[in-house]
């Protein structure tokens, strides 16, 4: 972890709930943080620099950036990356984001991701699932109407931020969508982000994105590639699992 | 005089799969990876899937933007489709973003390989949202 660097170029104020947008099934995380920061205006206010990471930077406007970025506004700071953060990076990148996040004294910490279906193309609705780091957020998540997953495997960003956040005792939500696996999935990004606004009140019109779907599908191809190549290394296919439980 | 440690034969045969488990992924790794584009055939590669079940093949391919009646899946040999649709519009490099190349695209084409035998005969193509699925028998399967 030490050789994960977050360097800040503003203040983030305390008290904010911080989302977290990484590339994944669907890439529910790494759209619905694109429309967050284009719909919110958010700006970024850090960015991740690491020796370990491999050596990308994104150019915006001709500038260079850092690959995986925070985002601030209207008392929100959402981490995104905008290339699949490699298998075994994840826990070194997930331990500095929480810990960045936590000396900031955030309040919550949700992560929005997907839930890959198989009969996704014959789905008219799209259901969201919460997983929660405590008992009181599970009740919490429960009470909004959110249904829990219960038992199964969880694997990717969202199982690390999940379990740091409960060994730090931080409250923290997974949002899952249900989506495609290996297709970009535009429908399932605004279905997380409409239930941000049921768990956390934050208000995000979706119309633009559900409009747009076609042309991020197209834009996004590459960039889901990629991710299938992670999410192979990291034995996504492992969240279709049954357990065997240990109790 | 340095004194050359012997080796265990243990390390011995640890060092044989480890340069086995290198030259695997020597072969798997691609010399240079290719673009999803050809803008010389104002083509793009789309996203594709393969799904074997007891009894078909399902092949799923992304196709945003593509009008259905240019739809066009068409078997290669015994073991290959080949899948091209024309988009409603004409996508450019600028409207993605990209300064630094320069064409349109107007059509998505692919290959794809179907790992066990089928028939391919009894393709059943279903359209929806963009989205193609094609459903192929297996040999000798129900």
């Amino acid at each position: 972890m030490d050789d994960i660097r977050i360097v800040e170029k503003e203040s983030v104020a305390p008290g904010a709930t911080m989302l977290f947008g990484f590339p994944d099934v669907g890439l529910v995380g790494v759209i619905a943080a694109s429309h967050l920061v284009d719909e919110l205006k958010m700006s970024e206010v850090a960015y991740i620099d690491s020796q370990q990471l491999p050596p990308i930077i994104v150019l915006h406007e001709g500038l260079p950036h850092s690959t995986i970025r925070i985002f601030a506004g209207h008392n929100l700071v959402l981490a995104a990356a905008e290339t699949p953060i490699a298998a075994d990076m994840i826990y070194p990148v997930m331990d500095s984001l929480i810990e960045w996040g936590k000396n900031k004294k955030v309040k919550t910490m949700i992560s929005l991701s997907g839930l890959p279906v198989q009969e996704r193309q014959d789905m008219q609705e799209l259901k969201v699932f919460g997983a929660a780091s405590s008992a009181d957020m599970l009740q919490t998540v429960e009470s909004k109407g959110i249904e829990t997953l219960t038992e199964g495997y969880m694997v990717g960003p969202q199982a690390v931020m999940l379990l740091r956040c409960a060994q730090l005792d931080v409250p923290g939500i997974a949002l899952l969508a249900q989506c495609f696996l290996n297709y970009p999935d535009p429908e399932a990004a605004a279905e997380v982000l409409k239930t941000l606004d049921q768990i956390a009140g934050i208000k995000v019109d979706v119309a633009k994105l559900l409009e747009k779907g076609e042309e991020i599908r197209l834009k996004a191809r590459d960039v889901m590639r990629r991710t299938q190549e992670e999410m192979s290394k990291m034995k996504k296919g492992q969240e279709y699992d049954i357990p065997v439980y240990v109790t | 005089m340095a004194i050359k440690k012997k080796r265990s034969f243990y390390d011995t045969i640890q060092e044989y799969f480890d340069d086995m488990d290198k030259e695997i992924d020597r072969w798997h790794e691609p010399m240079i990876e290719r673009p999803s584009w050809n803008h010389k055939t104002s083509t793009m590669e789309p996203l594709k899937d393969t799904r074997v079940t007891p009894t078909e093949v399902i092949v799923t391919v992304d196709l945003p933007l593509t009008k259905k009646t240019t739809l066009r899946v068409k078997p290669v040999d015994e073991n290959t489709l080949e899948i091209s649709a024309q988009m409603r519009r004409k996508v450019t490099f600028k409207e993605m973003g990209i300064t630094h190349h320069e064409g349109e695209f107007e059509k998505f084409q692919c290959r794809t390989s179907i790992p066990v035998p089928v028939q391919m005969k009894k393709i059943d193509i279903r359209f929806k949202k963009g989205m193609l699925e094609v459903h192929i028998p297996r040999k000798g399967k129900r």
